[in-house]
């Protein structure tokens, strides 16, 4: 069998705090292939952004990974030793940011956070990696990249900003770009012009995850789709099928609450209530206080993700191969 | 706005606010008790007014005032020497004009200043770094309860436990002069210990802020070291806000340190001032006051143009006030 690009197993990631570990990442497994791009959906607070740090080990002092396994090509990451997993972050897996503005540093200039992990990984010398920088902005499409590398990121608007980072995260030509929000600061007219550009990489074999909690984001480009709430996945489908048919009344909900164009005949239905707290999780499905259709069974048992089938069939993959459908709901389980 | 108009705009402000300290200066030595020569009676005995010191002064005060005049007049009459670097000579000291005190007593103040407050600065950033990178750890918090006793101390007490240590109990350096390096080493010592303290502390929730900062997970993101990323993309930005409080800090060490200067005989230019205050000597109070203003002001400015070369934004928007007013206009219309 062939390795897939990135392959998540069973991830548990912990914080530590004084009154002990809390789970925020449960059990997560996921799959991305070269030039596929899987969303991870989830409201704020879902884990989705420590899922994708834990697989950079990029985490709070706080953070621990307790468990399971990450492969990269092929290749163990959660047992890397830290010098060599150094060499992977930046250069294997780039990471794009919600919010240029923060995620550039102010006092120094494009050319200098374009070029100096170059240098770090050694992949080429100083006049190669300017070189290289400049090639990658007028990639992410940034007029004139051979003055504005010369520039300090407030010189340029939000949306340059945003493509400045862009070309900062693709400049090693990681094989694995992870975008976590990258168009949530922005303005609409510019979210379009970013997901084109990332798109771009993802045609060019880029494996890509998306983070975000818009699901307009997740179909316009995305391949595949794993929903979280409360550290866990609850459904795993292909986007286009999600959002046809959510199964687990959690993705129905973030899909009535989403504001969509040319969705004025359908009402907006916030999900009632709030995430949970981690520390006071729920007993059963973790989502059933929420849940219109909860049932005794969901405030005692928690259901595992299980493919959804009909009559021993698997279902709502649009018979692409490798596609999955799953999801983790008592109500699913016996409607299917 | 070019750099040329935004330092002529700075000076004009500059000559203002001296003219506005002047004024207050000789506003309120009016007001204050007494005058030069009661206190020269009082301190002297009243038998040796009116002999051969006092016969100095009384010609100096003539020589350049004239008797009886008023008080508006004085101040004019010192104004219009002071522009041009001239405040006339001191009362108690009639044969030196005031700006040769300055003159002498600066340089030692200074040389003081800067020695200790570099010695300062080389001891706090690695602390405050060290402190940042543990924090809420026993390391962070001995450190910063050591830090904290340093604040506490004053610096005369400090220079006494010195003058103990080193004078009295080894007798290895002198204890009062100014003369030679060996009668530097304990007033710098006795005043590093506070803008250390005060440093640290500043050098470590700086860092702690900037440690938050989203570029520096995306520098880590990026493969970087942890000691890189934190020189590189921290360290430069968690100093901007530790020059603020290095100019004010640095000028009042600068313009003398009357305790320490007291304690160590250092003819340095706190001891002038401390003098001319007691004294109401209103040539050197008012001379000293002017340079005092004058030297904090300047280190202000210099502050400033750090911060231009530190943080390109603020080099951009044309000083640091009017990057602090277009931030909080664009926070208003976010």
């Amino acid at each position: 069998m062939t390795n897939s690009l990135l392959e998540v197993r069973d991830l548990r990631t912990d914080f530590l705090l004084k009154s002990g570990r809390l789970r925020v990442v449960d059990g997560v497994s996921l799959t991305v292939e070269p030039g596929q791009a899987l969303a991870i959906v989830g409201e704020s607070g879902s884990g989705k952004s420590i899922t994708m740090r834990s697989v950079m080990r990029v985490l709070p002092k706080t953070a621990r990974i307790a468990g399971g396994s990450v492969r990269l090509d092929g290749r163990e990451l959660t047992e890397l030793p830290e010098r060599q997993m150094r060499q992977v972050r930046g250069r294997q897996i780039g990471m794009v940011f919600q919010n240029a503005m923060e995620a550039l540093n102010p006092t120094l200039t494009l050319e200098r956070q374009l070029t100096e992990h170059l240098s770090w990984h050694g992949i080429c010398g100083k006049a190669e990696a300017r070189r290289r920088a400049i090639e990658t902005l007028g990639d992410v499409g940034i007029p004139e990249p051979e003055k504005r590398i010369r520039t300090y990121p407030f010189q340029l608007s939000g949306g340059m900003r945003q493509r400045a980072m862009i070309a900062m995260a693709m400049v090693a030509r990681p094989s694995l770009l992870i975008a976590d929000e990258p168009t949530t600061a922005v303005d609409v007219t510019v979210q379009r012009q970013i997901l084109d550009l990332l798109a771009e990489f993802k045609a060019r074999g880029t494996g890509i995850v998306m983070i975000t909690h818009d699901l307009g984001v997740a179909r316009y480009f995305c391949d595949d789709a794993v929903v979280m709430y409360a550290g866990r996945i609850v459904e795993r489908a292909p986007v286009r099928e999600l959002l046809a048919r959510p199964s687990h009344p959690y993705s129905t909900g973030l899909f009535r609450s989403t504001i969509e164009v040319g969705g004025r005949d359908r009402a907006l239905a916030p999900i009632p209530g709030a995430p949970p707290d981690l520390a006071q999780r729920p007993p059963g499905c973790a989502f059933h206080p929420r849940c219109e259709r909860a049932e005794s069974v969901c405030r005692e048992n928690e259901q595992m993700l299980l493919p959804l089938t009909v009559n021993g069939v698997s279902r709502g993959t649009s018979g692409r191969p490798g596609a999955v459908r799953e999801a983790a709901c008592w109500k699913v389980a016996a409607h299917g | 706005m070019s750099f040329a108009s935004y330092m002529a705009k700075r000076i004009v402000r500059m000559v203002l606010s001296l003219v506005a300290v002047s004024m207050i200066t000789f506003t309120l030595l009016q007001m204050a008790p007494g005058n030069f020569a009661d206190i020269q009676r009082i301190s002297a005995g009243a038998a040796q007014f009116g002999g051969a010191g006092t016969e100095d002064m009384v010609h100096a005060f003539a020589s350049r005032y004239g008797d009886d005049i008023p008080a508006w007049r004085q101040y004019l009459i010192f104004m219009k020497g002071a522009a041009t670097w001239d405040f006339g000579p001191s009362y108690k000291y009639p044969t030196r004009d005031v700006q040769d005190i300055i003159a002498q007593g600066f340089p030692i103040s200074a040389t003081i200043a800067l020695i200790a407050v570099a010695i300062s600065l080389v001891i706090a950033i690695p602390i405050g770094m060290f402190a940042a990178l543990r924090q809420n750890s026993p390391a962070d918090h001995g450190t910063m309860f050591v830090i904290t006793l340093g604040t506490a101390l004053p610096n005369y007490l400090t220079g006494v436990i010195l003058v103990v240590i080193f004078t009295l109990t080894f007798g290895i350096l002198p204890s009062s002069g100014w003369s030679g390096p060996e009668h530097m080493v304990m007033p710098i010592l006795a005043l590093v210990l506070g803008p250390t303290a005060v440093l640290a502390r500043y050098v470590r929730s700086s860092m702690l802020e900037t440690l938050r900062e989203e570029y520096v997970v995306a520098a880590l993101a990026k493969g970087g070291r942890q000691s890189v990323v934190i020189t590189r993309h921290a360290l430069r930005n968690s100093l901007i806000p530790i020059v603020t409080v290095l100019g004010p800090l640095l000028a009042s060490l600068m313009t003398g340190t009357v305790f320490v200067e007291a304690l160590f005989r250092i003819p340095g230019l706190g001891l002038f001032f401390a003098q001319a205050a007691a004294s109401r000597d209103m040539p050197l109070l008012m001379g000293t006051a002017l340079f005092f203003a004058l030297i904090l002001m300047t280190m202000n400015l210099i502050v400033d143009l750090v911060y231009g070369y530190l943080d390109p934004r603020i080099r951009a928007a044309g000083g640091v006030s009017r990057w602090r007013s277009q931030k909080r206009l664009s926070r208003q219309a976010a």
